[in-house]
C-alpha cells in the first residue's frame, strides 16, 4: 500500500459534489415549477436530494476522520480556516438585511406616515417573549462553553448533559418563535416593515435550526465516543456558529425588535 | 420531596439492560478496522450494502429529476398557442 509523504488529506474520488450540485439544481427549478406551475413535485425531489446529500457527505467525513485518522493538525487547521470563513460569508449575509432595515427605518417615508413602526403597525413587545428568547440563547451559549471545557476535561457524563442542555435550549427558542410568528398582529406582507421583520428574522430562524441540528450531531458523537479531550473539531465548528447565531440574534433584538419599536 | 429527589436520582442511575447496552459502548475501534480494511473501496461506499443501497436511491433520485427538469424547463420556454 502506498503511503504518502505530506500531511493533507487526498479524499476518496466522491459522487456527493456533483449530485449536491444537481439537487441545487433541482431545488431552484423546483421553486420556479411552484411558484409559476402550481406543482410542488421538482421542489419536494430536490430537498429529498439535498438532505440525501448532505447526510452521505458528512457521514463520509466523520469515516474519514474518526474512523480513517486522516485529519491532521494541517488538515483540521485547513477546516478551522474554512469554517471561519464560512461564518464571516454567513455575517456578511445577515449585513445586507440589516442594511435593508435601517435603510428604510432610519428615514420613514411619507407613505409609512413618516415615522416608525409605520402608521397601523403594532409591533412585538421586545420584553414579553423576545427578551425571554434573549436570556435562552445567552444560557445555550453558557451551555456550549460548558460542554467544550467538559470535553477537554474528560468528564463524558457532564459533558453530555451540557450539550443536551444545548440542544433543548436551541429548540425552545424555535417552538417560541415558531408560537410569535403564527400570533404577531403583522404579516410579512405589511410593506417594508413586515419585510424587514420576517425576511431578517426568518433567515436568524433558518440559522437557529441548522445551528441546532449541528449540535445534535455533535451530541449523538459526543455519546458514541468520537471525540478525545484534545481532538474534537466538528464539536467546536457547531459551537462556533452557535455563538455566531446568538450574536445575531442580539444584533437582532436591540435593533429590530427593540430600537424598531 | 427529598424522598423523591433520592427516587428520581436511583431511576436515573438504574443499569441498561443487556440488550441495549451494546448500543452504548465504544465502538470506535470496530468502525476504525471497518474502514481502514484494505479492500479498494471508496470511503462513500466502504460501510457496506447499507451505503450501496443509499448511494444508487440519491443518484437515481437526482438523475431522474434533472432529467425532469430539463424536460418542464425546454415545456416553460415554448411559447403558448393561442385559443
Amino acid at each position: 500500500m502506498a503511503h504518502q509523504a505530506h500531511s493533507y488529506h487526498m479524499v476518496d474520488p466522491s459522487p456527493w459534489p456533483i449530485l449536491g450540485a444537481a439537487a441545487a439544481l433541482l431545488t431552484a427549478s423546483g421553486l420556479t415549477m411552484w411558484f409559476h406551475s402550481n406543482s410542488p413535485r421538482l421542489l419536494i425531489m430536490g430537498l429529498i436530494s439535498t438532505i440525501l446529500v448532505m447526510f452521505q457527505w458528512w457521514r463520509d467525513i466523520v469515516r474519514e476522520s474518526t474512523f480513517q485518522g486522516h485529519h491532521t493538525p494541517t488538515v483540521q487547521k485547513g477546516l478551522r480556516y474554512g469554517m471561519a470563513l464560512f461564518i464571516t460569508s454567513e455575517a456578511f449575509f445577515f449585513l445586507g438585511f440589516f442594511w435593508a432595515f435601517f435603510h428604510s427605518s432610519l428615514a420613514p417615508t411619507p407613505e409609512l406616515g413618516g415615522q416608525w413602526p409605520p402608521v397601523g403597525i403594532k409591533p412585538l413587545d421586545p420584553m414579553d417573549v423576545p427578551l425571554l428568547n434573549t436570556a435562552i440563547l445567552l444560557a445555550s451559549g453558557v451551555t456550549v462553553t460548558w460542554a467544550h471545557h467538559s470535553i477537554t476535561e474528560a468528564s463524558r457524563k457532564q459533558a453530555i448533559h451540557a450539550l443536551l442542555l444545548t440542544v433543548l435550549l436551541g429548540f425552545y427558542f424555535t417552538a417560541l418563535q415558531a408560537m410569535e410568528y403564527y400570533e404577531a398582529p403583522f404579516s410579512i406582507a405589511d410593506g417594508v416593515y413586515g419585510s424587514t421583520f420576517f425576511v431578517a428574522t426568518g433567515f436568524h430562524g433558518l440559522h437557529v435550526i441548522i445551528g441546532s441540528t449541528f449540535l445534535l450531531v455533535c451530541l449523538l458523537r459526543l455519546i458514541k465516543y468520537h471525540f478525545t479531550p484534545s481532538h474534537h473539531f466538528g464539536f467546536e465548528a457547531a459551537a462556533w456558529y452557535w455563538h455566531f447565531v446568538d450574536v445575531v440574534w442580539l444584533f437582532l433584538y436591540i435593533s429590530i425588535y427593540w430600537w424598531g419599536s | 420531596v427529598y424522598l423523591l429527589f433520592q427516587a428520581l436520582r436511583q431511576i436515573s442511575q438504574r443499569t441498561i439492560s443487556t440488550a441495549s447496552r451494546r448500543q452504548l459502548e465504544n465502538r470506535v475501534s470496530e468502525n476504525q478496522k471497518l474502514f481502514q480494511e484494505d479492500n479498494g473501496l471508496p470511503v462513500h461506499l466502504k460501510g457496506g450494502a447499507k451505503d450501496s443501497l443509499l448511494y444508487r436511491s440519491t443518484a437515481g433520485l437526482t438523475v431522474i429529476g434533472t432529467m425532469y427538469t430539463v424536460y418542464y424547463l425546454l415545456v416553460s420556454s415554448m411559447p403558448k398557442k393561442p385559443n
